[in-house]
């Protein structure tokens, strides 16, 4: 908590510098700090295409450069620049008419059983393919880069209370999938 | 349904599956040199509009009568209607800055 707090705050002065003095180090210094995670959010949302997702992190840190002084600090900076990548995101689905809709909304079966040769991380991968979009991106967001429920409903434009309602269904989705790897899991885990 | 111990385990294990940040290898590099110059912001139509606004309000209410014999009674101590008008107007001004000040404060 201090520890993001002092990060929060180191954000807010590289961003004062860039604007103030003009200072493209200090934005260098920002890019350098969020670049990592920009480009892993965007690996995921694109399902792992490395090329494709960098050339959106770089449209997105170039937007972020001509909007700098648009970030009024109500957010983190990180969580700002994830608001501009899902935009991005979104915006890059509608131009090559990917699809961005449902993918198993509705259907709570189980994936087959597991076999010794199956990998428990293949299966979470192909369930969490199974999810519906929504439910892929707030897991993402909320689990994996670690954001509050607040910040990922910042993030993805959506209500408070649907990414709580998406959160808690992507896990009971998964969770009905997984069940008969929740023994392995476990033991994995301890 | 939502057992907070298999919760537990299913973040964990969506944890685990996450690759974490992406090393630059020369991706900063490459964005940097991308990057537009910054155009600078210009303020002064702003100021100028501020300036030629105030100066039309002033000169089409320097020869009201209103304002006059407001500013008058005013100075004379007499609370009379046109004083108590240019009262209410000059503390409706002072409320709409003072909110604007608290809405700027509260952005930053």
């Amino acid at each position: 908590m201090a520890d993001s707090a002092a990060e929060a705050r180191i954000d807010q002065a590289l961003v004062a510098r860039t604007l103030l003095g003009n200072d493209q180090r200090a934005f260098e210094h920002l890019l350098r700090r969020h670049q990592g995670m920009v480009r892993a959010q965007l690996r995921r949302l694109l399902r792992g295409d490395g090329a494709m997702a960098d050339d959106l992190a770089q449209e997105v840190f170039l937007l972020a450069w001509r909007k700098l002084d648009q970030f009024r600090g109500e957010a983190r900076f990180s969580t700002w620049l994830y608001r501009i990548a899902y935009a991005c995101f979104l915006q890059a689905c509608r131009k090559r008419s990917w699809p961005v809709g449902d993918a198993g909304d509705g259907e709570v079966g189980q994936l087959p059983a597991p076999s010794p040769a199956m990998d428990l991380q293949l299966d979470l991968e192909r369930a969490m393919q199974r999810l519906s979009t929504a439910e892929q991106a707030v897991l993402l967001h909320c689990v994996q880069l670690g954001l509050s429920h607040d910040e990922a409903a910042y993030v993805l434009a959506m209500p408070l209370g649907t990414v709580k309602t998406h959160a808690a269904r992507g896990k009971a989705k998964l969770k009905t999938w997984l069940a008969a790897w929740r023994t392995t899991s476990e033991e994995q885990i301890s | 349904m939502s057992d907070p111990h298999d919760d537990d385990t299913i973040d964990a294990l969506l944890r685990q599956q996450f690759d974490g940040p992406v090393p630059d290898d020369g991706f900063s590099a490459r964005v940097m040199q991308r990057l537009p110059p910054r155009r600078r912001h210009v303020t002064w139509p702003l100021w100028a509009g501020i300036l030629v606004g105030a100066g039309a309000c002033w000169s089409s209410l320097l020869f009201s009568p209103l304002l006059r014999a407001g500013w008058q009674d005013w100075l004379a101590g007499e609370l009379s209607m046109p004083a108590f008008v240019l009262l209410l107007a000059m503390a409706g001004m002072s409320a709409l800055a003072g909110w604007w000040c608290v809405a700027e404060a509260g952005d930053r």
